[in-house]
């Protein structure tokens, strides 16, 4: 008798946590709101063409102009609509650097929770500005954090952006990067390539990211 | 008591398409019928010759063992060894494992890291069982009128894409050891290619369809090859479309 080759167990796909930090203050109205809104609506579609990306990018979303608000928690891409932001107030990116490393810590826990495996999450941080509220309290904890590789902080300063005050801010490892213009097309592209490659990267891998060709790393 | 094994690697489908080896190996050897001294090995994605690396420590495991267990399986009055002498016995094979890399590594000119893989063995008779592991993969066993039972969680980091590997400094004190005294029927060791489709996740429990199968064809089997069954399974289109990755199966039945 022919025997049956074993059957498999279904387990949830591997994570890939991202959260999108945005600086949706006064200063971003005009053109940059209307090219960020369609930066994200790309990402969206550009993931979706990759069945691994899709099945394992989560995606968050937490804006501060005026107040920090998480405007889209985790979701996986599929399912989530990508929102027309709206400028407003001043730039609490300290308040809002920290909230992010809390929503990122308490979305580990939930993975554990859930036996589900996850990769390195990313804070993918876009600002036109400075903080306008207090910030080093937020940067020691990004520092710590980065330093026990619990996350990647990228920062991706757009015109007008205080670039020095982002180098004090980001990690020493990965500085701020100048956005070309309103290029927020190229960046989502490249944020959408690198969750590709995140997602089928092998164990003990570390991954090369694409080159980036939307801005200049401001070093 | 007799014991039967039988043990295949295969090579992921991503590392076809990379034209990169099968960085897995795994073999076993069986001492008069009554023991089974088995390792598998998991070449890290990231190292340069890991394929060397999987198979010299495999090797070294099994020659290493062979001198030591030929005697200590045939003094049948003798205790079992506590928690502690299973630590030390494997603490030594490691360390033999890693003098021998050094070795390959100085020779070659390599990094030692260039040879880095995870490391996986199991010592079995009828009435115990002994088995370490560092880094991930998986050892699931059965003893006699029980459920299956996985022995060690993966040992990975908190990330998916990390693992302990034999080369790294920490392996030792990462390395896991345990020891089971009761009868066994069952042994599966395996990498990690296969830990998703055979370990549920959340709780860490063996997935009872996906090993009693095995299980079955070693009962049914008079005459194991590994082209027969294992590698067919292994390279089935069924298993490559849940995992690209290389995957290695060791299996062992004792039976009366």
């Amino acid at each position: 008798m022919a025997i049956g080759f074993p059957e498999f167990v279904d387990n949830p796909e591997n994570r890939c946590p991202v959260l999108l930090l945005l600086d949706t203050s006064g200063s971003m109205a005009g053109p940059a709101i209307e090219e960020l809104n369609r930066g994200i609506a790309s990402f969206k579609e550009d993931v979706l063409k990759d069945s691994q990306a899709s099945l394992s990018v989560d995606l968050a979303v937490v804006t501060f102009g005026g107040t920090v608000k998480k405007i889209q928690d985790f979701v996986t891409v599929d399912e989530f609509t990508p929102p027309l932001l709206k400028p407003d107030g001043y730039t609490p990116m300290g308040e809002a650097i920290e909230y992010a490393l809390d929503l990122i810590e308490d979305r580990k826990v939930a993975y554990k929770n859930h036996g589900i495996q996850y990769y390195r999450p990313w804070i993918f941080m876009i600002t036109d500005g400075a903080p306008t509220d207090a910030w080093t309290s937020a940067s020691q904890r990004l520092l710590q954090a980065e330093n026990e590789r619990r996350l990647l902080f990228f920062a991706v300063g757009v015109q007008g952006a205080d670039m020095d005050k982002l180098r004090q801010i980001a990690s020493p490892e990965r500085p701020p990067i100048f956005l070309n213009g309103l290029d927020f097309r190229s960046l989502f592209l490249w944020l959408s390539s690198s969750m590709k490659r995140v997602s089928t990267g092998k164990i003990g891998d570390s991954i090369s990211l694409p080159p980036v060709s939307w801005g200049t790393i401001s070093t | 008591m007799d014991c039967k094994a039988v043990v295949s690697s295969e090579i992921g489908t991503s590392h076809q398409k990379l034209n990169l080896p099968c960085q897995d190996y795994a073999q076993y050897c069986l001492l008069e019928n009554r023991a089974i001294i088995g390792a598998v090995s998991d070449g890290a994605g990231s190292a340069k010759h890991s394929e060397i690396g999987s198979k010299l420590a495999v090797e070294t495991v099994l020659g290493y063992l062979k001198g030591v267990e030929q005697h200590t399986v045939k003094s049948e009055d003798s205790l079992p060894p506590s928690l502690k002498n299973v630590r030390q016995i494997f603490t030594a094979v490691v360390k033999k494992v890693q003098e021998e890399l050094q070795q390959l590594s100085d020779t070659n000119n390599y990094k030692i890291e260039d040879l880095a893989c995870t490391l996986l063995i199991l010592i079995a008779t009828s009435e115990e069982i002994m088995a370490m592991q560092i880094g991930d993969g998986f050892i699931v066993i059965r003893p006699s009128n029980e459920e299956y039972q996985l022995l060690f969680k993966p040992n990975k980091g908190e990330y998916v894409n990390e693992t302990t590997f034999i080369t790294s400094s920490t392996a030792i004190e990462d390395m896991q050891v345990d020891i089971i005294s009761k009868p066994i029927s069952f042994i599966c060791a395996s990498t990690d290619g296969l830990e998703k489709v055979a370990i549920k996740l959340s709780n860490y429990s063996p997935y009872e369809r996906f090993f009693n199968p095995l299980e079955t064809y070693l009962q049914e089997t008079v005459e194991l090859k590994e082209e027969d069954y294992l590698k067919p399974f292994l390279q089935s289109p069924s298993l490559n479309s849940r995992t690209d990755d290389d995957k290695s199966l060791l299996i062992a039945l004792f039976k009366e």
